[in-house]
């Protein structure tokens, strides 16, 4: 009995280890009397924490393993997306070291807000039941809040974080209220049995289609799925750059592992209407995405914007693995393309982070006028980012497509990959925009950045990784496959 | 007539069902009508609990203890999120002298 407790508690030392370190810089602020610790020795701390939970995540990996009666699953998807959440959020500390909204005065609550969100984030993809799930979203989505009304910046920052609480909550109670109904029509909470109640429940039983549907509702709110979209280009806007780099990437990344963990089944092949249901949010996730971010003049909008067509795209993926009849080529695809996404994503928002040089400042796409004759490395690199945002070859982003889009092929969902093609083609517009924007009119010198050197190396090493990763494509694609077919 | 009483007096899974739908609706509306900070908040905790009424309900009617227990992670969630839901309104009432969410209109586009 309790030699399977302490494995359980092995199995969670990543989190563990997340939480102390977590505590370190508000500690060394407390026993110095609510003053500022250095930043780099904040800093140092938090590369601590994600260091020390990555390298217990690599001793962990292994055969797949259940904790806490099959609560919590650790298996290779699991190892996959906590090395991409740390990742990320390595690199959002870095840019908030540097950006003018989140450094200084309280960056010691800052790194601690961002750790335990992480902390949310890996219950989130470890999870295997769906009250751990609503614990992790609560955990993650709680911290970030309060991160993303923690910039210096008055009004838009404190705007958005309201309205960022008040849906995200809305959201997860609607989820929560799914949950209590798929208890009580399957009897429990487990993913396991649930997906082995779907073949029966979901066409005999109303209330569990139901709940269902709400818990899916709520799963989209969180990724900014179509009809519950609407808070995403102005959260993305108002909170700070570094926070929404962190939101835009590692919220969607471990959100869309949970939620593809619930369509892990064979069940939902006879769900026809619901298919079609999720078909119509995927196509209009697409859809209004692109053409919303088509008529964005600032950067930060665009962005977000285009964060939630690639909601739209992962969402073919997704169905693609549940009504499919191979869940694993999905799933591939998707954790690919969350890889991917992130990486681009993350060095986009990077470069938003180096123009604004105060913090109320937005950045317009104007700004962009002549870079590339003050900043040649910076401008080829967001070009190519933006190049592989869009999907040109032989960029990640364009593999990522490539591998979402056959995975849906496969599974004969044509219609679906029609509108798919239709809305990239539709977004090369706004992305090579910019591109235009930097190169093509040379009439007036860029203005100076800031020095920010970690925030210019995440910009150039992103970018590197995006075209490297996609000349070695296949080799990254195997290893994935492998981790997800193994151990799903 | 005494028979009448009894499937009135017999209160079954589905009485229960129907209540808390019913507060879910109300703190639905509430959150989606009402302008005051403070009073959508509430109408968040209306919602969070009578989930929990569903979560009781199913568990005393299928004698599965579970959703008992499920209800004071819920109920721990609730006290979170109120927190940080109070902190956030006093500092948007500090910013804006204002629990009014007509006037957060900052963010457009």
């Amino acid at each position: 009995m309790n030699m399977q407790l302490l494995k359980d508690i092995v199995i969670v030392s990543p989190l563990i280890a997340l939480f102390a370190l977590s505590l370190f810089p508000v500690m060394i602020k407390v026993f110095r009397g609510n003053r500022e610790p250095n930043p780099y020795v904040t800093l140092f701390l938090g590369f601590m924490g994600l260091s020390l939970a990555t390298g217990l995540t690599a001793a962990l990996s292994g055969a797949k393993q259940t904790a806490f009666s099959g609560a919590i699953v650790f298996d290779g998807v699991t190892a996959w997306m906590s090395y991409l959440v740390y990742l990320i959020t390595a690199v959002s500390l870095m840019l908030s070291f540097d950006h003018v909204a989140t450094k200084g005065r309280q960056f010691a609550e800052y790194v601690f807000l961002m750790l335990n969100s992480v902390l949310g984030m890996i219950v989130l993809i470890m999870s295997n039941d769906l009250i751990v799930t609503f614990i992790g979203i609560e955990t993650m989505s709680l911290c970030l809040y309060v991160l993303c009304a923690m910039g210096k910046e008055d009004v838009l920052s404190k705007e958005a974080a309201f309205k960022y609480f008040v849906l995200g909550s809305f959201a997860s109670a609607i989820f929560l209220y799914g949950v209590a109904l798929i208890y009580g029509t399957v009897g429990s909470t487990v993913f396991p049995e649930i997906l082995e109640a779907v073949g029966t429940l979901i066409s005999t039983n109303k209330l569990f289609l139901i709940g269902l549907g709400l818990v899916t509702l709520g799963f989209a709110f969180k990724v900014s799925i179509f009809p519950l979209h609407a808070w995403t280009p102005d959260v993305y806007h108002g909170a700070p750059t570094p926070v929404t780099a962190f939101m835009a990437t590692a919220v969607k990344a471990s959100t869309f592992i949970a939620f593809l963990r619930l369509f892990n089944s064979d069940g939902y092949g006879d769900a026809a209407r619901f298919q079609g249901v999720l078909e119509w949010l995927a196509v209009l996730t697409m859809l209004i995405g692109n053409v919303a971010a088509v008529m964005q003049d600032n950067f930060k909008r665009m962005l977000a914007y285009s964060s939630v067509a690639h909601s739209g795209y992962l969402m073919v993926g997704l169905i693609a693995a549940g009504f499919g009849s191979n869940f694993n080529a999905g799933a591939t695809s998707v954790v690919f393309y969350l890889f991917s996404y992130s990486l681009m994503t993350l060095g986009t928002f990077a470069l938003v982070a180096m123009f604004e040089r105060a913090e109320n400042t937005a950045m317009s796409m104007d700004d962009l006028k002549g870079l590339a004759g003050r900043y040649p490395l910076l401008s080829l690199s967001l070009a190519i980012l933006l190049l592989s945002l869009a999907g040109i070859p032989p960029t990640l982003g364009f593999f990522g497509k490539f591998y979402l889009f056959s995975a849906a092929i496969e599974q004969d969902m044509y219609w679906l990959v029609f509108w798919g093609v239709i809305n990239s083609v539709i977004s090369v517009y706004y992305y090579l925009r910019p591109i235009v924007m930097m190169y093509m009119t040379d009439d007036q010198p860029a203005e100076v950045l800031g020095a920010h050197l970690m925030t210019r190396m995440t910009v150039v090493f992103t970018a590197l990784l995006v075209v490297l990763l996609g000349l070695a494509s296949s080799p990254v694609l195997k290893a994935v496959q492998r981790s997800v077919v193994n151990l799903f | 007539m005494p028979n009448t009483i009894d499937t009135i007096l017999k209160v079954s899974l589905n009485h229960y069902l129907v209540l808390s739908a019913v507060l879910f609706t109300l703190g639905v509306l509430g959150v989606l009508l009402r302008k005051n900070v403070i009073v959508i908040l509430m109408s968040i905790e209306l919602m969070l609990n009578a989930v929990n009424v569903t979560f009781i309900a199913f568990s005393r009617y299928s004698g599965n203890i579970d959703g008992q227990v499920m209800v004071f992670f819920v109920m721990t969630i609730a006290a979170a999120e109120a927190a940080v839901g109070l902190a956030l309104a006093v500092l948007i009432f500090r910013r804006f002298k204002e629990i009014n969410i007509r006037y957060f209109e900052h963010l457009r586009g």
